[in-house]
């Protein structure tokens, strides 16, 4: 029992931190070339440096707010676990107590 | 029921949740409004509803004590509360994290929030009522205490309709689910009831153990005597 809990924790915390650590495939380079293909398209003129931080801007903001979502979602799941293993943990100190008192009770 | 048998509600509960970890992060879709933090209700409505098996089976093998006066029955009873109160901490604990997203605040005392508290602090005293009393007593009015604590069952589940206005969504929400979402969320319900049932039969085992243990130090004394 002990290990399925350690287990299943080890692989919530693990998602977590793959989720958060993975590198952005958005790179600036790659938002710098996206907007000047985009404004070369347009038929309207456009200053093409702002257009480009107001785009690496919302991705910075889109990133933040997937960070702090994730947070909440692993902080919620990290909880459940702990309730669990902290009562696991009980359980396993009781059932050694109560081992130790039956052998006790046993004819040497 | 055999050693066997419960090895395998075991490995049948081991594999349920990995599979349930799985539909949460893996398969189900992402919310739209909420996003990720909406995978919190898998497990955090699931918790919730296996506090209303757990503090049922509590309540039924209360009655039944009542009526036959078997102390196994007022063993499993006591061991179903015991997991009913760690299921509850769990809904607790893990409503205020989406609470604090989803309303900008950790608590608020609308109605179901209120009457889950209340839930959990009755079976709190229903503990400490038992630590408080000696052997018969303690398993009368403890079964009594019982099933007046699962009078507050049905007020938790029905409080978004009889208070209405509440934060809470309707009761009927969860099965209008989009269908990976639903999936995922019956699947989380499965694993944490089998992992109760699991939990359940340990529990009750250790218990059952401690009281033969009892039972044979009261006997020694006596000899002794």
């Amino acid at each position: 029992m002990r290990i399925i809990v350690w287990a299943s924790f080890v692989v919530i915390l693990g998602l977590y931190l793959f989720a958060t650590q993975v590198p952005v495939s958005i790179t600036p380079d790659k938002v710098a070339e996206a907007v000047s293909d985009a404004v070369s398209e347009s038929q309207v003129p456009v200053d093409e440096d702002i257009v480009e931080q107001v785009v690496l801007r919302s991705l910075e903001k889109i990133d933040a707010g997937q960070r702090t979502r994730l947070t909440y979602l692993f902080a919620a799941y990290i909880v459940v676990w702990l309730v669990f293993m902290l009562y696991v943990l009980r359980l396993e100190q009781q059932q050694q107590v109560l081992d130790q008192r039956l052998a006790q009770l046993e004819p040497p | 029921m055999g050693n066997l048998t419960t090895k395998i509600i075991g490995v049948i509960t081991a594999v349920l949740i990995f599979i349930s970890l799985y539909l949460v992060f893996g398969y189900a879709r992402v919310e739209g409004t909420m996003l990720e933090v909406q995978k919190i209700f898998y497990y955090h409505v699931s918790a919730a509803l296996t506090v209303f098996v757990a503090f049922g089976v509590n309540c039924v093998f209360s009655i039944k004590y009542l009526i036959q006066r078997k102390p196994n029955d007022d063993l499993l009873a006591v061991a179903a509360a015991e997991l009913g109160i760690i299921f509850c901490t769990i809904a607790l604990l893990s409503g205020p994290i989406w609470a604090r997203y989803a309303w900008n605040t950790w608590w608020n005392w609308e109605a179901r929030l209120t009457s889950t508290l209340v839930l959990w602090l009755m079976y709190i005293g229903y503990f400490i009522l038992r630590s408080a009393l000696e052997s018969d007593k303690r398993r009368t009015y403890s079964a009594v205490l019982a099933i007046i604590a699962y009078l507050d069952v049905p007020i938790v589940y029905y409080a978004v309709d009889i208070w209405q206005g509440g934060l809470h969504p309707d009761r009927g929400t969860k099965w209008s689910l989009e269908t990976t979402m639903r999936w995922t969320w019956m699947v989380a319900l499965l694993a944490l009831i089998i992992l109760f049932v699991y939990l359940l039969i340990v529990r009750y085992r250790m218990k059952k153990a401690q009281m033969r243990y009892e039972i044979i130090q009261q006997k020694y004394l006596r000899e002794a005597a």
